[in-house]
């Protein structure tokens, strides 16, 4: 019987190419995508649960009231980890990681590597398996250093390195580190990656200073009792941290605060597991892969979409065919079939369809996996795909498939009653409001993320476009740690005797926040950037008030400084230049504003434009420069600069990147998430239009005769067309008008993410809907043109 | 075999009763071969249906060898003709996806018979009709008149007890029509078979032992 089945089954599919070929590509494009966001959420939830104690392991953190303001904190100072681990019964053991860069030399090359520094109890906490040298002792002799395999492999040219000697910048100077052991690569799944471990350093002062409950910067991991009670433990850290820090506190606050309202906060622990896919604590701060639960929902929600779609297409060409099968059913139905056998027949189908688009999503997923890593930001392989619970997952979509394409064209065909089948009796429901509305839907939802596409295209190009408030172009950014005044001087002159080479800006690394107070008392806290005075010119940024810093005024290296327009606002100052800033946890030296510069982006334009305070004072450390070379001349400039960079700063590593470049990796996840709503769109109104094709070939071919008898009676070719069209253009149009608002509103609701934004114009919505209505209506109108122009003599004829 | 008392059957057309069966009375014995003679629209195939409970009816009380059709569920009637009624039919109504064999095969499929016991069945009838070269063509490379001598190999695959065959040489020239007329004729006389045929051929329906006459739904006396 199942042999039966199966080859009618099988005869039916090759005799009906078009449509097992609508269904099998729709089909398999769906399957392929839910097959992948199975195998990216699966690897988001598998995150660090590969650690074997990973259950009792938790990460100290604090959430605290800054005025009205709730805040969390991942990090932690010294003290949290040891003192907790002393005096609370249910921590057993803690580790601390400490993210950092140093320089490794290796010949002459000097190459600045990324580390993290941890306690010893580092292995036996985590479960990073070792490939030489021994877990518990590797890390507790002050110079030695643990590696991965990759890092020995590319720094020895094996990964037998126990024993072998590297050069390690410590204290300004290299000192050699000895390797105690290598470890295997870390897992793809794992927040903590490294390839060079350190012992974490201390000295006996700072483990002493009780301030340092308030210095955050480190990861701080404890290992609970299995047999702890969590509130509990959390409970006695809370009473302890109050009775060991409250004066610590006081003092702090004394020194340091404004006076806002300010707590103490409240210690917790957050489970590790956790950590991965939280946005409130994320892994941070050395841990890395953070990710955001979002894209699991919104990524789970695309391909069920596109996998919603596909079967939509399958119910509704079956039952549209089904008209032609009617004569099959009635027979079998007289000699003998029960109602339970057709289903099973027609069910058995819809299974074998799905048989072959499975293999065929297998193929797709294969080769477009690489595509998808990269969109993904991932390093899935296809062997993932053979684990037990990611195939029963797979099993389960394939039965879940096969049932939603196959059960309800079953449950309608077998229903035909014989009589009715073989006498030609038979009519489907004429208006077929199912077929009709799942069409609606289909084309709702390809609307509602070609919109989406357009909305990000356009949000997307406004970041990287537009003007920023000042000339980002050419100029190469160099950095280089922790140097003074007369140090950047002479790099600067040594650059500038380059004719190459038009400018040269010092200016401090990253962005430091901090807050001072103004003459009526009040605090402001700002940007606070250390330039020098070609910096406002080389970038040009617009002065708006007062003048620039300048050599010929002395007292600008000590007392001077530029704010921008936001700092004028924020201050509520009328005649900013002459208002003074008072520094007030600096021994309250007082600045001078003597210009004004106009607000620019000085960071990515989905951060706010903030108060911004420049100063030039001696004392303050330079860390990178701005230098703006002649366009056109970037291959000879930058090998200039790299010469007198590394004949300057011998022992600092060389590295640099166009300004310009660095606009364009701002936005990579935005650009990821314009890739990936770009193809779903793709795929969406691709898969739609196949099943609209097939519903409007089966419409033509239904309509025959009645097409016939219309052109016999005088109707004209464009008239056939007309009406043929215009019953699947009406299915759009009522799509597009559901879609609309709700992308309309899903649009605005993004955008609100970006404090500086496009507005969703009308046009864009009607660009989009116009592009729909022209796909659909070149999918059905070859149908009805093929329909309209044949001879209705034989049409009738064969009727 | 079958008693009809006072069939009637009827259809709601614009607020008027449109009578398909006016009051049939009819007794059909074991080994009866019955033609049912009449215009077109005179309700044979009504008839035929009704009496193959394909269709229902509206009055009237039918015994199918001593079952009260008209008293059981849809489920016990599907169950009775499957199991005793065999159709043939002037279309044909071969499966086109299937071959000879698996048509003929599909009825003993459905009454799960093994597949041993299938093969040897199907054979017997395959070699019986003069057909075994056949068997792998599909209904499209057949004729009309091989097609309806599998459509009656089908009907009897599963040794049912009553044939009913609606305007079986319909479709067919004078000389298919008269090999499946003989074939039914020995069907009936040596092997026992109950026919009931429709038919408005004068030819066709005197094979048949006993000629019924209907217009408009009522049996012409």
């Amino acid at each position: 019987m199942i042999k039966n089945y199966f080859i009618i089954a099988w005869r039916n599919l090759l005799k009906n190419k078009t449509f097992s070929l609508i269904n099998i590509a729709g089909l398999s494009i769906g399957l392929a995508c839910t097959m992948l966001i199975l195998l990216y959420v699966k690897d988001e939830i598998s995150f660090d649960k590969f650690h074997k104690n990973v259950n009792n392991i938790y990460r100290i953190v604090s959430k605290s009231k800054h005025g009205s303001v709730d805040y969390k904190n991942s990090h932690t100072g010294f003290l949290q980890g040891p003192q907790f681990a002393k005096n609370v019964p249910g921590i057993e053991s803690f580790v601390r990681i400490e993210s950092g860069a140093e320089d490794i030399k290796t010949g002459t090359e000097i190459q600045s590597q990324e580390l993290l520094r941890v306690d010893p109890g580092f292995f036996s906490v985590f479960s990073f398996p070792l490939l030489n040298g021994s877990a518990a002792t590797c890390l507790s002799e002050p110079n030695s250093i643990v590696m991965s395999e990759d890092f020995a492999k590319k720094h020895f040219g094996t990964s037998d390195a126990v024993g072998k000697i590297v050069m390690l910048k410590d204290e300004n100077q290299f000192v050699p580190f000895k390797v105690t052991a290598v470890a295997k690569r870390c897992l793809q799944n794992s927040s903590i990656k490294f390839e060079v471990l350190l012992p974490f350093k201390e000295s006996e002062a700072e483990a002493q200073n009780k301030d340092n409950w308030y210095n955050f910067f480190l990861n701080t991991f404890v290992v609970l009792n299995p047999k702890a009670n969590l509130p509990a433990v959390e409970k006695q850290m809370q009473t302890f941290y109050l009775q060991e820090a409250s004066e610590t506190f006081k003092e702090m606050i004394k020194k340091y605060s404004s006076g806002a309202d300010e707590s103490m906060g409240t210690y917790f622990l957050q489970s590790f597991t956790d950590m991965h896919l939280s946005t409130e604590l994320p892994a941070q701060n050395g841990l890395v892969n953070a990710s955001n639960p979002i894209y699991s929902y919104i990524l789970s929600g695309i391909a069920l979409f596109i996998l919603l779609i596909a079967c939509i297409n399958f119910v509704n060409l079956t039952i549209a065919r089904s008209l032609k099968r009617t004569k099959e059913i009635g027979i079998r139905k007289v000699i003998g079939a029960d109602r339970k056998r057709l289903v099973i027949q027609f069910l058995g189908e819809s299974f074998l369809l799905c048989l072959v688009s499975f293999s065929m999503a297998l193929l797709i997923v294969q080769l477009i996996l690489p595509v998808f890593n990269n969109l993904a930001n991932k390093a899935l392989s296809f062997s993932y795909l053979f684990d037990i619970k990611l195939i029963a997952g797979y099993v389960i979509l394939f039965v879940l498939t096969a049932l939603l394409a196959g059960f309800y064209p079953a449950l309608v065909l077998s229903n035909y009653k014989p009589i009715e089948t073989l006498y030609n009796r038979i009519n489907l429901p004429g208006k077929n409001y199912l077929q009709k509305s799942l069409v609606v839907l289909q084309f709702a939802l390809a609307s509602f993320l070609i919109i989406s596409t357009f909305t990000i295209y356009r949000q997307f190009n406004f970041l990287t476009k537009t003007d920023l408030g000042y000339d980002d172009t050419n100029i190469v950014e160099v950095n280089k740690w922790q140097m003074n005044h007369t140090e950047a001087a002479y790099f600067k002159a040594e650059l500038l005797k380059n004719p190459g080479i038009v400018d040269v800006a010092p200016k401090n690394l990253g962005q430091w926040m901090t807050s001072a107070k103004l003459f009526n008392d009040s605090t402001i806290s700002f940007n606070y950037e250390t330039i020098d005075e070609s910096y406002i010119p080389a970038l040009k940024i617009p002065l708006i008030a007062g003048r620039n810093f300048s050599g010929s005024y002395p007292s600008d290296v000590t007392n001077s400084i530029l704010v921008n327009e936001s700092f004028v606002k924020k201050a509520g100052w009328k005649n900013p230049v002459g208002e003074t800033v008072n520094f007030f946890y600096n021994n309250n030296e007082i600045f001078k504003v003597v210009g004004v510069v106009k607000d620019y982006h000085y960071q990515a334009l989905n951060q706010k434009i903030g108060p911004q305070l420049f100063t030039m004072k001696n004392g303050n450390l330079y860390g990178t420069f701005n230098i703006k070379i002649k366009p056109g001349t970037a291959t000879k400039s930058l090998k200039f600069i790299q010469m007198t960079f590394n004949q300057t700063f011998p022992l600092s590593p060389w590295s640099y990147i166009f300004k310009d470049d660095q606009r364009i990796k701002d936005y990579e996840s935005e650009a990821k998430w314009k890739q990936i709503i770009f193809f779903s769109a793709l795929l969406t109104i691709f898969i739609s239009c196949i099943g609209l094709f097939g519903l409007s070939v089966l419409s033509a071919e239904r309509r025959t005769k009645e097409i016939g008898v219309r052109k016999v009676l005088g109707a004209s070719v464009s008239s056939i067309v007309n009406a043929l069209s215009i019953d699947f253009l009406k299915l759009v149009l009522m799509a597009l008008i559901i879609a609309i608002p709700l992308a309309w509103m899903a649009a605005n609701k993004w955008l609100q993410n970006y404090p500086y934004r496009i507005t969703p114009d009308w046009w864009l919505f009607v660009l989009a809907s116009l592009l729909v209505i022209l796909v659909a209506l070149a999918t059905v109108i070859t149908q009805a043109v093929k329909a309209a122009v044949a001879n209705p003599v034989r049409s009738l004829r064969t009727e | 075999m079958i008693q009809l008392k006072g069939i009637y059957k009827w259809v709601n057309s614009g607020g008027n009763r449109v009578f398909l069966l006016k009051d049939i009375n009819l007794s059909i014995k074991e080994g009866d071969f019955v033609s049912i003679m009449g215009p077109s629209g005179s309700g044979k195939s009504t008839l035929l249906n009704v009496v193959g409970m394909l269709d229902d009816f509206n009055e009237g009380e039918y015994n199918f060898i001593g079952q009260p059709v008209h008293q059981l569920k849809e489920k016990y009637r599907a169950q009775l003709y499957k199991s005793h009624i065999g159709f043939v039919f002037q279309a044909y109504h071969l499966i086109d996806e299937l071959t000879v064999y698996e048509n003929i095969e599909t009825p003993l499929i459905y009454q799960n018979i093994k597949s041993s016991e299938r093969e040897a069945i199907v054979a017997d009838i395959l070699d019986r009709f003069n057909i075994v070269g056949k068997k792998d063509l599909f209904p499209s490379q057949l004729s009309g008149g091989q097609q309806q001598l599998v459509g009656v190999a089908r009907a009897l695959v599963a040794k049912p007890k009553l044939i009913l065959a609606d305007e079986p040489a319909g479709n067919l020239n004078t000389k298919q029509g008269t090999e499946i007329m003989e074939l039914f004729k020995q069907l009936n006389e040596e092997d026992g078979v109950t026919i009931i045929q429709a038919t408005h051929s004068e030819k066709n329906a005197a094979y048949g032992s006993k000629i019924i006459n209907l217009l408009d739904g009522r049996v012409e006396k």
